[in-house]
């Protein structure tokens, strides 16, 4: 076994006994299995709806949900990524080099012949291999209840495109692993660690779509997005200074598209692009810290 | 009481000198502002296109007559609030922690109990600072949100709309401080530094973000961009109409929202800054009957965070979570 593969183990091992980190996990899985319930819950009460509309003679509209696809019981799990799955990787990035400051282990470890890029790439790939697990099981549980809820086994094509969402998620958290990790180094206190990444996570979820089109915070928890303001005038001047930024609704758009939404227009090209340069930042963040930094005391 | 003034007159020389949380609370002022901000820039540019409509309107030689967008001052908060009920509540929850947990750091926490205080004394202090810090905080916010409104966003203010202003700004400082004692009390239980900020994120989580999305999520009008209802043709009568057939549904949604107390804040403030279309203009008396509950269900979450904070920051609990 070389060292790179060591410190991944070592980090895989480290991740998954964390107890704390292991309570948002099961808060993130038990709600991607919920998603297709309260999908579900809320189709029949649309449909429920449409027909009293129509009985009372109120519409000649056609309902809005027919031949609806099996994706869209997975709209919800969209926002529990953006949300739970965000906070997650933050809080068990920060937690893996917390870690190593307060034990003082990464005195040790730098004492051998290691470089601190080497030593946090292994650290953040076994990080990302760890969310990488964990969004294959939640997508095994999302087609599986998704499944359920439709009452047949989903089909290739469908279940194909879960997998790609899952696979855009694990690139939308990646950033965020890499933020805690270099926040994890940097921050003098362990409070200043967790709360400075989560403080950019809401600037980038809640605070920059406001911004761009006016939409209202709680707004974005809804997976169905409200009408945005006229790109005209003021929000057409911030809405291309914010919208590149916006990470969470460029996964969101993205995301969209995926799961074959009708209301999704656009192509995804820029939105993954996005979405991977925030990556690549993320994890350039999270290597190249110094020496010096990794072994700074925490001041707790 | 002398000391739980002493030790409420340390805790706010403390944060005072605290630049971490005095940015913390420049950025929420900010965020807040912004929101007004961007709400008047909205409503300009509605206005705009509304006089490009009548130009439309009277170059195609139709004469009808289109009611212009109505300005409600007080509804440009919304975005405001409800930065204050997501993020204020994420900083609410770190203050509190950092209450307990810079004595636990520091090593102080032997040093103060050596001294001859009451049982509820300790935490009796770092509650009062925290009910002053709130007050002072949410007052100096609520200022500079009127002044945004009536500079930036050129709104006239009448008298009772300051009346409502106060009224949300009580509301705020209720919740935040339940946020913060919520903290402080799981700082208090909990030995190791960082588990008690990661279960106070967990209960954020869910309170603040999950529960109220379940419930926005299972509202048939949120299934469709620009509302189930408009996309049928559906007006607000009928719609009623329609949704007194689905009474069971309806209810359990309402219960699940309302096990939420960021629910129960933001339905009460809503009501009182007119956000809510259905008590926008309406007399105070009016607002109160039909929000007095969720007013009452937050000052319930209020006793009981103080209860909370009371019971877990006693000498004999916290000095055995003591490192």
């Amino acid at each position: 076994m070389n060292r790179w593969t060591a410190i991944i183990i070592q980090e895989l091992l480290c991740t998954a006994r964390e107890r704390l980190p292991q309570l948002l996990l099961a808060v993130f899985v038990g709600m991607i299995a919920a998603s297709a319930f309260i999908g579900s819950s809320a189709r029949a009460s649309v449909a429920g709806v449409y027909r009293e509309v129509v009985r009372q003679g109120l519409t000649t509209a056609p309902n809005p949900f027919d031949a609806l696809s099996p994706l869209y019981y997975a709209r919800n799990t969209v926002i529990y990524i953006v949300l739970i799955g965000a906070l997650l990787a933050i809080v068990i990035g920060v937690r893996s080099t917390l870690r190593d400051r307060q034990a003082r282990t990464a005195d040790l470890i730098l004492s051998r012949d290691v470089r601190p890029s080497h030593y946090l790439g292994a650290k953040l790939t076994g990080l990302a291999l760890f969310i990488l697990a964990l969004l294959a099981v939640s997508a095994v549980i999302n087609i599986g209840c998704i499944s359920i809820v439709t009452g047949h086994a989903m089909s290739f094509d469908d279940g194909a495109r879960i997998a790609s969402l899952y696979a855009v998620a694990w690139l939308f958290m990646l950033p965020f692993v890499g933020l805690g990790m270099a926040s994890g180094i940097c921050s003098s206190s362990s409070t200043t660690a967790l709360l400075v990444p989560i403080v950019i996570w809401s600037v980038m979820i809640f605070i920059l779509p406001l911004l761009g089109t006016a939409a209202h915070p709680v707004s974005l928890l809804n997976p169905v997005a409200a009408p945005p303001a006229a790109q005209s005038g003021f929000f057409a001047v911030t809405s291309s200074l914010v919208a590149p930024l916006s990470l969470g609704e460029q996964f969101k758009h993205v995301s969209a598209l995926i799961l074959s939404d009708p209301q999704a227009t656009g192509t995804m090209t820029s939105g993954l692009l996005i979405i991977a340069a925030f990556a690549a930042a993320g994890c350039a963040a999270a290597t190249m810290t110094g020496r010096v930094r990794m072994r700074s005391e925490l001041h707790d | 009481m002398t000391e739980t003034l002493t030790l409420a007159h340390k805790e706010l020389t403390d944060l005072r000198r605290n630049r971490f949380m005095v940015v913390l609370f420049a950025f929420l002022a900010v965020t807040v502002v912004l929101s007004v901000v961007v709400a008047s820039a909205d409503f300009r540019l509605k206005i705009a296109d509304y006089h490009h409509y009548l130009d439309a309107l009277a170059a195609s030689g139709n004469a009808a007559a289109v009611p212009a967008p109505q300005l409600f001052p007080l509804q440009m908060l919304r975005g405001g609030i409800e930065y204050l009920e997501i993020i204020g509540s994420l900083f609410a929850v770190v203050l509190g922690y950092s209450m307990i947990t810079k004595e636990k750091g520091r090593g102080t926490l032997q040093l103060i109990f050596s001294r001859p205080l009451g049982r509820y004394a300790f935490a009796g202090g770092k509650i009062l600072a925290l009910v002053l810090l709130w007050t002072a905080t949410v007052t100096g916010l609520f200022i500079v949100i009127t002044a945004t409104l009536l500079l930036v966003g050129n709104a006239p203010l009448q008298g009772g709309d300051y009346l409502r202003l106060a009224l949300a700004a009580a509301h705020t400082i209720a919740y935040l401080i339940i946020w913060s004692l919520l903290a402080m009390a799981l700082a208090s239980l909990t030995r190791r530094t960082g588990t008690g900020l990661i279960l106070a994120l967990v209960l954020w989580l869910i309170v603040v973000l999950i529960i109220p999305q379940i419930g926005d999520t299972m509202d048939p009008d949120n299934q469709i961009p620009g509302g189930l209802f408009a996309s049928l043709q559906v007006d607000a009568s009928h719609e009623q109409a329609v949704m007194a057939h689905f009474t069971g549904y309806e209810t359990t949604r309402d219960l699940i929202e309302q096990s939420s107390v960021t629910k129960q804040y933001e339905r009460a403030t809503f009501a009182y800054l007119g956000i809510k279309t259905e008590y926008n203009q309406q007399p105070l008396g009016f607002i109160w009957a039909g929000t007095f509950n969720n007013t009452l269900w937050l000052l319930a979450g209020l006793a009981l965070s103080v209860s909370a904070a009371l019971l877990a920051a006693t000498k004999k609990t916290i000095l055995r979570k003591a490192p």
